[in-house]
């Protein structure tokens, strides 16, 4: 405490008063204003060789400046493209639409901690992505609008569905077990990270990416995974602003796993002697032959459905079409002492999984006002809620369509109530219920509220000093009602056939949770200036606390049908309770200097306490330090080339402690509830199965990055170039051991994981004419190298994610993070798989070995936009590549086998590709045993052999996908008038338009992640819906 | 922290001594909040510390699961259950070609239940007051490690259970387990001596959902699980330090775990809850029912015993069953509702209950140790020469308490009373060596006819032990086959794999979490139809 003490104290003893003013005179009037035809203030006009008559607009963007005619007035403003003007005739007003510039060198931005730097400063790495850009695709998930725009972010929608899941991970896994993901700060203050998925994207004013741990170590011990700092809509000075906009988007199923079309109903156990049944899910039937076969077992009124023996397209078409409508609403406003923004968006979609609906509310207010001429107030409230009814069962309902023969249309089936051929008891299959009843029968209803505020005071006493006070809010009001309905079958269907069929029991359970997340922060800023050298240095404090509960509550064998009431079940009704509270102090000092304008040094330290460990370890402090420098105002041989306009080079190093754990992880628990217990007023207590080392340590992330920023050609090529280096130590693992230490898990400091690589961005405006024509083409690429250098001696690998024979994503010594672990088959020296010398069948590896890295070495984010008068077109592309994807789906469907590989051998005797057999003596390549049965069950296909060697379902992860196009047009004032509205623009927009998976990959969406967004164990795909493409319109009305 | 901004926004005059006097306090009073401000890490969820009275109940009740899954595994493996009409995909459990995939929870569900125990072994060292719950916790170690060596023959054992002084145990061999278990039990007994004598010993108490609280009883099973280590080790060269046993004598009643089971969200008797109903009323399994071959052993086939045949079975005799493996369309009845196991004609879920044989209901206890398995141990340890006990004594003594098993209800009551019951038998199998013992000349004679016995004592009651004692000494005698009549004369899958004459396999694999985790100390290697127990024939 004691040097945090005398730091504050010299800080604060150091302050001294600085002031400035300036002047105004002239006679020519005009007015400035952005591309959004918003009045711009304090642009600089000058005349061109008079410096000294230099005047700046007002709140109205308006000014008046004495020139005479053939004069050419100089207009400039941070952020903008110059312009210079004529004057010919000293009476008329000069109008002037200033453009974007692209060296946006002095443009002043928020970086971490709130606190606001010119771009030209940083020397550490970052993107920002502006509202235009970021709503372009109209996602309503901003994470989906950032998709494939940033260099070093990867963004993975981890599941499809009405709300898809995002992992947002910047430079790569660092922490085995514990969480990667970006932080997320919303208006400067930490949020959780579902917050994202909760935010209208028309409030996003900017969106800044930090990639580096560096550049987001004032954030504390949350910054080691970078971070994305989203800013919200202010209102402007002088500008009233109404716009309501609506838009319509349809989702479809986009693309599907590759079935065979050959082969119908009919199974082994009891197709095998009778080759077509007419209840069998699985297809091992015979061949297509476009006759009508009776499908399903007689009715009791003695009807038989039949259908015709022939392929169909079912599986695809039982994803419906989704739809999604926006509905907008700003109102934004300002004057000299204050300003206000206050929007609302309504969400309503439904989703491609038949009955699925979601929707969302959400309703800005932001404001600033000015008390006083030394007081600075501001506001930012957001309310979102959003309702879910959604099935619970959508792996479950996916792979039972999956598991239906194509000679059986799917959607035959989906009135289950009137077609007596689909209902619960009838339908055709004994073994799997109909998919159309199953998805309306297990139902979640959930809702969220989601209240973020925050409020800051600045008070700035003197001259370049500022003291800001800063309260955030962040608290989630949740509750869910899950429940499944019953359904009984008539005792002629329990009697009749030998189909074992059981009742369905209905059963509820309920939740409800809160989280109420407070972040306060406390600093001085004081920035001064002696002769060449700038100085601004910032102190201050932060204070965190996250509290959570979470309650549940469940009712089984609900007796009142449809009555979905926790009091309605029989027997206890199930409960459970969890909460959580975590704190956290961090003191930071952060200083940047700066030298005549071309070289900066930015040095930040932080010291952070937290409740999560022990208070021997409970403490850690972490440096970060950045230089950056403006070789093409320093260097007069840059200055002056024709070539290169600006070239920064930058250089930064950091360390940032994370405490990766949990609260109360520091102790081992009992279980109270094993076994049924308590039995009335006898207790009963387990040993919980996880071990906790004793003295559990944050975890430390040390990097270094440097690169340049170069534009060239007057910034017709802008570029971007960093290399960087991070190793995590100390690793807060949570690790499966083995169950005969008495526990299943154990967590523990451990490991070491690097990543390194580089970052690039590059664009060119080929075409700038002065008609309006202004063609952009770029990207981004990010090269990716994410090993794990060392866990332990004891745990030379991890388990990241696994399935139950041990197929998974592991962290392993010396591999790539995360690396795919699995089943092989056994092979011989040359690689053949080693078949036995009698049946021609294969073997199983005994044990898991390495079948490919899961994460992306390679990742191209493509861009391109065309300007055209009031026309504009957009797209984004990514591509990523370099890395391995398990897809498990494809077990379930080599079962059912309805996939495409079944019957690459017709159903018949096959002998092994690429086999060897022992000959007693050696290893001979196998050209004539074969496998003997060629189908399903009892033949090859369906076995433990085929199904569980996971080397089949292995596939690359690579992809490109149309990530968003839109066309957006602003309807021209002949058009609309000028009475009502101020614009009106129209739009056509659509995402995920194409994909394009590897050859090899005919499963599913290697983004997917069958573990989670959580987890950290990427690349198994699971059963969720298909990924979808969205296509729709906008139209925006500005009054 | 809110208490420091207050102060600086509400200042009114910029002065820096003002604000560094208010600085200074702020930060004075953080330091000395701070420390109880980040306090806060104490768990309000799960319990951080606890006590044996606590620990054991659960423990126990935690076996009862455990063997309820052996019992599972036994069914299936030695010939008691068979795959029933409508359902498929039975994989392994048919062709016996085991992977590491497979009954795994018999691994880990063990383990579990074996950390509890010496968490109290470790807790109550050093502390005499504790000896009782020591001594059980010693002699329960004993069953679940006896339950692990007869699965798996090698296993972790000297070095298990040491948590994080220990992540990769090392295997010791099955049989110097063996050795060491039957150690175990004389220490087991020697601490409820110990207790017994000490002042002020805490009793068990309610925490004794077995014996409630009776140590002679929890002697008597002590010695006999050593019965049943010696018998089944001796043969196979165990060393054992000590064969005699404690004067307590061996069990003779049936050692049934009980908290008070009943029908309600996780509290049925697990075995009715996997097998009959859920509590909510609701069909438990459905995909297996009785083999063609055990029916053999009360439809007159080999033995005539229609009292336990109808006390067992759901319309006995003309019960559902299957050869394992037959999957062929037609010939596999279905399984019906509550399954064949329930032997009552009610047949609705949430009013089942109150049977006999081998699930009875939900309240049942769950049996530990039956005395049937006692006396038919006591039978041929008196015949093999390991004690010297009257074999014909314990062999009737056995087939006594195995009626009296499968014919008590739930609520105590019989459904045919025992006596009359066993008579009646002996009367229709005066001819059967399998029941009466005096036809049986030889000492191989005499241990089929108590193998058999003892195998449709397990039936369903504990059919690890008659899977166990199959492997051990090939009883009841099977020949193979495939064609229709064989379903009788055998209970191996008709589509086994197996290598074995038999057909059956004679193990199951390391579970897959051990060659991820503890690879290196896993022996390799190891074939379900080959790598036989130290023990097995």
């Amino acid at each position: 405490m004691k040097k945090i003490v005398s730091f504050f104290t010299l800080l604060l003893l150091g302050l001294s008063l600085v002031a400035s003013a300036q002047a105004q005179d002239g006679s020519v009037k005009g007015k400035i204003t952005d591309p959004s035809s918003n009045p711009l203030e304090s642009v600089t006009i000058s005349i061109k060789g008079k410096a000294g008559k230099a005047v700046v607009t007002n709140a109205r963007g308006e000014f008046e400046i004495k020139a005479k005619s053939g004069d050419v007035i100089l207009i400039s403003s941070v952020g903008f493209k110059s312009e210079e003007v004529k004057v010919n005739n000293v009476n008329a007003k000069i109008n002037v639409t200033l453009k974007e510039a692209v060296n946006q060198m002095d443009e002043v931005i928020v970086t971490a901690g709130g606190i606001k730097t010119k771009r030209k400063e940083i020397g550490t790495t970052g993107t920002i992505i502006k509202a235009d850009n970021l709503v372009a695709g109209k996602a309503v998930n901003i994470a989906g609008g950032l998709q494939g725009k940033v260099a070093g972010l990867q963004i993975n929608a981890t599941n499809g569905g009405v709300n898809p899941s995002f992992r947002i991970v910047l430079r790569g896994q660092r922490s085995l077990t514990g969480n990667n993901q970006a932080l997320i700060v919303l208006d400067n203050v930490i949020v959780p990270s579902e917050v994202l998925g909760n935010l209208n994207p028309e409030d996003v004013a900017d969106v800044n990416v930090l990639n580096g741990a560096g550049a987001a170590a004032l954030y504390g011990s949350s910054a080691s995974n970078g971070a994305i700092i989203v800013t919200t809509k202010k209102g402007k000075k002088g500008t009233n602003a109404v716009t309501v906009s609506q838009t319509m988007m349809a989702e479809h199923a986009a693309f599907f796993p590759k079935f065979q079309m050959k082969f119908g109903s009919g199974g082994g156990a009891y197709g095998y002697n009778d080759p077509f049944a007419y209840y069998e899910n699985q297809s091992y039937g015979p061949a297509f032959d476009g006759t009508m076969r009776v499908l399903g077992a007689p009715l009791e009124d003695g009807s038989q459905d039949s259908t015709c023996y022939c392929a169909t397209s079912g599986h695809s078409d039982f994803w419906e079409t989704g739809m999604t409508k926006q509905t907008d609403f700003s109102v934004s406003g300002g004057d000299d002492n204050s300003t206000f923004y206050m929007a609302g968006q309504y969400a309503d979609i439904t989703g491609t999984t038949p009955g699925d609906k979601y929707n969302r509310t959400t309703f800005r207010l932001n404001g600033t006002r000015k008390i006083g001429n030394k007081i600075n107030v501001s506001y930012n409230t957001n309310y979102t809620q959003n309702r879910y009814d959604i099935t619970t069962a959508t792996g479950s309902v996916y792979d039972n369509m999956l598991n239906m023969p194509n000679n059986v249309q799917v959607t035959r089936y989906k009135d289950y109530i009137n077609n007596k051929f689909a209902t619960f008891n009838d339908f055709y299959n004994p073994w799997y219920v109909n998919p159309y009843w199953q998805a309306a029968a297990y139902r979640s209803g959930v809702r969220n509220d989601y209240l973020v505020a925050n409020f800051e005071i600045k008070y700035s006493p003197i001259k370049g000093l500022d003291l800001v006070a800063r309260q955030g809010l962040t608290t989630r009001n949740a509750s869910n009602k899950d429940f499944n309905a019953a359904y009984k079958y008539t005792a002629y269907r329990k009697t009749t056939e030998s189909f074992g069929k059981s009742d369905v029991t209905a059963n509820v359970s309920d939740g409800s949770s809160y989280s109420t997340n407070l972040l306060s922060d406390i600093y001085s800023q004081y920035q001064t200036k002696y002769k060449d050298f700038t100085a601004n240095v910032i102190a201050g404090g932060q204070f965190r606390q996250d509290q959570a509960q979470s309650i549940g509550v469940s009712g089984a064998g609900l007796v009142v049908p449809n009555l979905f009431n926790v009091a309605n079940g029989v027997g206890t009704p199930g409960a459970s309770e969890s909460n959580s509270l975590v704190r956290q102090f961090g003191f930071y000092a952060d200083a940047r200097f700066g030298y005549k304008g071309y070289a900066f040094l930015h040095a930040t330290g932080r010291r952070d306490w937290v409740s999560i460990l022990d208070p021997e370890h409970n403490t850690f402090f972490y440096p970060a330090v950045d230089l950056s420098f403006i070789a093409s105002d320093a260097i007069a041989a840059i200055k002056n080339s024709k070539t290169i306009n600006y070239l920064k080079v930058r250089a930064g190093w950091s360390k940032v402690g994370q405490a990766n754990l949990g609260a109360y992880a520091l102790k081992p628990t009992f279980g109270s509830t094993a076994y049924g217990f308590p039995y009335g007023t006898l207790p009963g207590y387990t040993v919980g199965n996880s071990l906790v080392s004793n003295s559990l340590k944050p975890e430390i992330t040390s990097g270094y990055e440097f690169g340049f920023d170069m534009n060239l050609f007057k910034d017709k090529v802008t570029s971007s170039v960093t290399y960087f280096s991070t190793i995590t130590d100390d690793q807060t693992v949570s690790t499966a051991v083995s169950t005969t230490t008495g526990f299943t898990a154990m967590t523990t400091n451990t490991g070491q994981t690097y990543s390194k690589g580089i970052e690039a961005t590059l664009h060119v405006t080929p075409i700038d004419q002065p008609n309006g024509l202004r063609v952009t083409v770029g990207g981004n690429y990010t090269y990716l190298d994410n090993k794990v250098n060392f866990i332990s001696s004891a745990l030379p690998r991890l388990a990241l994610a696994t399935y139950g024979d041990g197929t998974g994503a592991y962290a392993v010594a010396g591999q790539t993070f995360p690396m795919i672990m699995g089943f092989d088959y056994k092979r011989d020296a040359d690689g053949r798989v080693i078949v036995n010398s009698v049946t021609g069948i294969p073997t199983k590896s005994d044990t898991i070995s390495y079948l490919g890295g899961a994460n992306p070495v390679h990742k191209l984010g493509l861009d391109g936009s065309v300007e055209y008068k009031k026309f504009r077109l957009s797209i984004t592309l990514e591509y990523r590549g370099g890395y391995s994807a398990y897809q498990s789906m494809g077990s379930n469907l080599d079962w059912s086998g309805t996939s495409w590989r079944t019957a690459i051998y017709d159903r018949k005797s096959f002998i092994f590709p690429n086999s060897s057999y022992w000959d007693g003596t050696k290893y001979v390549a196998n050209t004539a045993i074969s496998i003997g049965n060629g189908n399903g069950n009892n033949g090859y296909w369906t076995d433990g052999i085929n199904r569980g060697t996971s080397t089949n379902y292995m596939t690359s992860g690579d992809f490109w996908k149309v990530r968003e196009v839109a066309l957006s047009y602003d309807l021209p004032t002949s058009v609309i008038g000028n009475k009502i509205f101020k614009g009106v623009t129209v739009s056509v927009q659509g995402r995920n338009l194409f994909v394009f998976m590897a050859k090899d990959n005919y499963y599913s969406d290697p983004e997917y992640s069958d573990a989670g967004s959580g987890s950290n164990g990427m690349g198994l795909t699971g059963m969720q819906s298909p990924p979808s493409r969205f296509y729709g319109a906008s139209i925006k009305f500005k009054f | 922290m809110s208490m420091l901004s207050k102060g600086l926004v509400n200042h009114k005059i910029f002065n820096m001594k003002k604000i560094n006097a208010i600085l200074f306090a702020g930060l004075a009073l953080m330091a000395v909040s701070c420390k109880k401000y980040l306090d806060v890490n104490t768990n309000p969820n799960s319990a951080t510390s606890t006590t044996p009275e606590l620990i054991l109940p659960q423990a126990l009740v935690g076996t009862a699961n455990n063997l309820n899954g052996f019992n599972s595994y036994g069914a299936q493996l030695g010939g008691y259950a068979a795959n029933a009409g409508g359902y498929g995909g039975f994989g392994t459990s048919i062709s016996y070609n085991f992977t590491s995939a497979d009954q795994i929870g018999r691994w880990s569900a063990t383990y579990d239940n074996l950390e509890d125990y010496q968490y109290i072994l470790n807790f109550t060292k050093g502390q005499p007051v504790y000896s009782y719950f020591a001594g059980v916790a010693q002699i329960m170690r004993v069953i679940g490690f006896q339950l692990l060596v007869d699965a798996y023959n090698d296993v972790p054992y000297t070095d298990a259970l040491k948590g994080s002084d220990n992540l990769t145990p090392t295997y010791t061999d099955g049989k110097t387990i063996y050795k060491s278990l039957a150690t175990e039990l004389d220490s087991a007994i020697a601490k409820i001596n110990v207790g017994a004598a000490f002042p002020g010993v805490t009793p068990l108490g309610a925490a004794d959902v077995v014996f409630a609280g009776n140590m002679t009883k929890w002697k008597q099973l002590a010695n006999t699980i050593k019965l049943r280590l010696i018998v089944r080790g001796k043969a196979s060269g165990v060393a054992f330090a000590n064969t005699t046993f404690s004067a307590d004598g061996f069990l003779t009643t049936d050692a049934l775990i009980n908290p008070a089971f009943k029908r309600d969200n996780g509290r049925q008797n697990p075995k009715w809850n996997t097998w009959a109903y859920s509590y909510t009323g609701g069909n438990a399994t459905l995909s297996w029912i009785p083999t063609r071959f055990i029916v053999t052993f009360y439809n007159g086939t080999k033995v005539i015993d229609p009292i336990r045949g109808a006390a067992m079975y759901y319309q006995y005799p003309s019960v559902a069953t299957n050869r394992l493996g037959n999957e062929v369309s037609g010939t596999m009845p279905s399984c019906p509702s509550g399954g064949p196991w329930y032997p009552s004609t009610a047949r609705v879920g949430a009013s089942a209950g109150n049977a006999s044989g081998a699930l009875k209901g939900p309240s049942a206890g769950y049996p530990l140790m039956t005395a049937a398995e006692a006396y038919f141990l006591r039978a041929e340890a008196a015949v093999v020469g390991i004690t010297t006990e009257v074999a014909a004594t314990m062999f009737t003594s056995g087939i006594t308490s195995a009626f009296n098993y499968t014919l008590l209800k739930e609520d105590g009551t019989l459904v045919t009373p025992v006596a009359a019951a066993v008579t009646q038998y002996s009367t229709d199998n005066q001819t059967n060596p399998f029941v009466n013992f005096a036809l049986n000349t030889t000492t191989a004679q005499k241990v089929e006819a108590i193998i058999t016995q003892k195998y449709i004592a397990m039936n369903y009651v504990n059919s690890e032990e008659g899977w166990n004692e199959y492997r051990r000494t090939g009883y009841p005698t099977i020949v193979w086959g495939t064609n229709a009549a064989s379903d009788i004369t055998t209970f191996a899958s008709v589509v086994s794999e197996s290598t074995a004459a038999d057909k059956l396999p004679t193990r199951i694999v390391y579970p897959s979490s051990e060659g991820q985790y503890n690879g290196t100390n896993m022996p390799k290697g190891i074939s379900p139809f080959t790598s036989k127990i130290f023990w097995a024939k």
